[in-house]
């Protein structure tokens, strides 16, 4: 207790419980760890910061039309504008994002093949959006997808599926009577 | 009426006002005027007042360090003309750069000086780290200053790509799309990482992006980084770089133990003169480079039609060429990752004495090689990225035409996950055990050749005799790609992974060892992964494909 002796009188401890709540060391420990949860808070302050809470994207939902609109196969009709695909095959229709699993580059449909190939390092996918080359990880997405009352139907891209089993549920999927 | 130059420069250099801006008195040119030429100005104290002989000779360090500062330099100040006219907005961008190449005086040129500019100084970087390492010079007292150096490496790239979406045309959104895409694989914080707990809208990319896909936002965000946070950091770390220069002892070049009478030389003009003809040199290189060659620019950006191939920024084209052999978490996140830290780490393991300050092959022979082989398969990815890939990534010799169409690749398979586990088990404990184990004093050239002969034989005779065998059982068909991925994989760590280490790293202590068994055998590990996909189709050694955790 070398800290707690009074100035005046070297001899005499001060009564710790009177004058004395907090050691030098104490202080110390209790300011540095004031400025390093400071310092913790501005730095997690700035990476909030770097989060944009309101986002100027273009929306990510679109109406594409009416099922009769589209031939069977693959349409690439909603590529240049959306990013989208929509499959029409044998009464039922989905909507692929048309972003590659790998990378995020857009794939290209090649109708000869019956191949999505994605030009950046080569994932070729089939019509069901499965990998059968390449170094894709996954299947290609699939977009949340309804028939609006109206006869048309309505993709969301925010909302997207890759497991097979999920992505066959009504979600992702639309069967019809063709 | 005539003048007298030499009677008016002197009226110059005596004058007061000259007197209050250069520090000394009156010029001798004795031995203390050209010390104190030195160190009487801000900007040449950098250097020592005199040094040995061997630090001034140009062939010890090429001039790389003083160079890459130079092209800093003048990128900074051509990065700061291109501003004047460069506006970072999605509406703005492309056009403005389209205006400096057309209407504005000379903006060509700049922006073309900037581009082949930036592209040297990548470089000169890459090649003044290999000439340090080279010539030992990161040895004590100098490992903190191969860090720091490493880290000015670092944003040496960082400015580089950063400065690539500046353009927003198609190539610049692509390499940035395909490279932030990398950030949204890193394990946990991605959202397609393995393990992931983010999702696309509060993951790494999307902090990096500020958005979720390259736009507005993007564009601002790496104009901010290209233009303020990078130069600023790069900035700090150099002046970090050159203060430990001098505190370190400027060149690590030692005496000359033959001479005994070496006298050092004074830096003010030796060395200096041969800096500015250096600098000079370079520069009309790059002006001429700027003059002749335009600065690429493609069609302005469109996120819906990816160009075919889409392909990244040179420098990173090895990685590109890698993240067809690996998952983007491996191939973008881990791998530079462990190139960074394992170089960083370099002067800590590396306890050898020798060869400190000069070129020796024979003295490192562990390190020399290590670190040469990384060199080599870094340039080698980048070479077949560059010029072996065409339309869907597939191989196309240069002088192939890209029209023609190329088979798609064969569907791959994976190892069952057990056997991977095993495989990699043992290719990484017994791979660090081995050399150890085998304490005999091989012959080095005669261990090799009989290796790799004996290699040679095995895979041949399984050729010919078992082919039928092999595709009959496993579904393989056995050719001779299968016989030379076999043969290159089985020597390349036959060769560096056993026997260099046995030679030569045996007798480190433990840790050290364990350490630069670890980084060996992962970047021999990279080379084998590449031999099993293109040799066998193998895609995945071990795979959870619902955490996305796929090796």
């Amino acid at each position: 207790m070398a800290e707690n002796i009074s100035p005046q009188n070297p001899s005499t401890p001060v009564a710790a419980s009177a004058v004395k709540t907090m050691t030098r060391r104490d202080f110390l420990w209790t300011a540095w760890v004031a400025f390093a949860s400071f310092v913790g808070a501005v730095g997690a302050s700035f990476g909030k910061f770097m989060f944009p809470n309101v986002l100027y994207e273009t929306p990510q939902i679109f109406k594409a039309g009416k099922p009769d609109d589209y031939a069977e196969g693959v349409s690439t009709k909603w590529m240049k504008e959306q990013r989208v695909w929509i499959i029409k095959n044998e009464g039922h229709l989905y909507a692929f994002w048309g972003r590659c699993t790998h990378l995020g580059c857009t794939p290209n449909w090649f109708d000869a093949e019956k191949r999505f190939k994605c030009p950046c390092h080569g994932s070729n996918f089939n019509i069901d959006g499965d990998v059968i080359a390449g170094p894709a990880p996954k299947p290609l997405n699939r977009c949340s997808i309804a028939l609006l009352p109206t006869g048309e139907i309505l993709v969301d891209k925010s909302v997207l599926e890759t497991r097979p089993g999920f992505r066959e549920k009504k979600q992702f999927f639309i069967e019809f009577n063709a | 009426m005539t003048f007298d130059v030499e009677k008016i420069k002197k009226q110059i250099i005596d004058s007061p006002i000259w007197r209050s801006m250069f520090r000394g008195g009156k010029w001798n040119d004795t031995p203390r005027d050209r010390a104190q030429h030195i160190i009487g100005n801000v900007w040449l104290h950098l250097h020592p007042a005199k040094l040995r002989k061997r630090a001034v000779k140009f062939t010890y360090t090429w001039g790389l360090g003083g160079l890459s500062f130079g092209l800093f330099f003048v990128l900074t100040l051509s990065g700061i003309i291109l501003m004047f006219y460069y506006r970072p907005t999605v509406q703005l961008a492309y056009q403005d750069i389209k205006d400096l190449e057309h209407v504005v005086s000379m903006g060509g040129f700049w922006r073309n000086f900037h581009r082949w500019g930036a592209h040297l100084m990548v470089l000169t970087t890459i090649f003044h780290m290999i000439r340090v390492f080279l010539s030992g010079s990161y040895k004590s007292p100098r490992e903190f200053n191969w860090v720091v150096g490493v880290v000015l490496l670092l944003h040496t790239l960082l400015l580089s790509f950063s400065g690539y979406l500046l353009p927003w045309d198609q190539i610049a959104i692509w390499a940035i799309t395909v490279g932030s895409n990398m950030a949204s694989n890193t394990p946990v914080l991605g959202a397609e990482g393995p393990f992931s707990i983010a999702n696309i809208r509060n993951d790494a990319r999307f902090m990096l992006l500020g958005g979720t896909y390259v736009g507005e936002n993007a564009l601002l965000r790496f104009y901010v980084l290209h233009c303020i946070a990078f130069p600023f950091l790069a900035g700090i770390f150099m002046i970090v770089h050159f203060w430990r220069i001098r505190k370190d002892g400027f060149s690590a070049a030692p005496l000359n133990i033959k001479d005994k009478t070496e006298e050092k030389v004074d830096v003010w003009p030796n060395l200096v003169v041969r800096e500015y003809l250096y600098a000079m040199f370079f520069m009309a290189v790059l002006i001429a480079w700027a003059i002749w060659m335009k600065a690429p620019l493609e069609e302005i950006a469109n996120l819906n039609v990816t160009p075919n191939p889409a392909k990244a920024p040179w420098y990173f084209l090895g990685l590109q060429e890698l993240l067809v052999y690996f998952d983007p978490w491996i191939a973008g996140v881990v791998i530079p990752t462990l190139i960074l830290v394992g170089l960083m780490i370099i002067p800590y393991v590396d306890d050898n004495k020798e060869g400190v300050g000069y070129y020796s092959l024979k003295e490192r022979p562990f390190a020399n090689s290590f670190f040469l082989f990384g060199v080599a398969a870094w340039f080698v990815l980048i070479v077949i990225g560059t010029y072996f890939r065409g339309p869907n990534w597939a191989w196309y010799w240069p002088w192939e035409n890209w029209l023609h169409h190329k088979a798609p690749p064969p569907p791959a398979w994976n190892v069952p996950n057990i056997l991977g586990v095993i495989l990699m088990g043992v290719y990484f404990v017994g791979g660090t055990l081995l050399p150890r184990w085998v304490t005999k004093d091989l012959a080095f050239k005669k261990t090799l050749w009989t290796g790799v002969g004996v290699v040679t034989a095995i895979t041949l005779v399984l050729k010919f005799a078992a082919a039928g065998a092999f595709e009959k059982h496993l579904g393989f068909s056995f050719g001779f790609a299968q016989v030379f991925w076999i043969i290159f994989s089985a020597t390349l760590y036959y060769a560096l992974g056993f026997l260099v280490p046995q030679k030569f790293a045996r007798l480190i202590s433990w840790p050290r060892y364990v350490i630069s068994m670890a980084f060996l055998l992962m970047t021999i590990g990279v080379m084998l992964k590449i031999g099993l996909r293109l040799g066998f189709n193998i895609k995945y050694i071990f795979h959870l494909a619902q955490y996305n955790f796929n090796i």
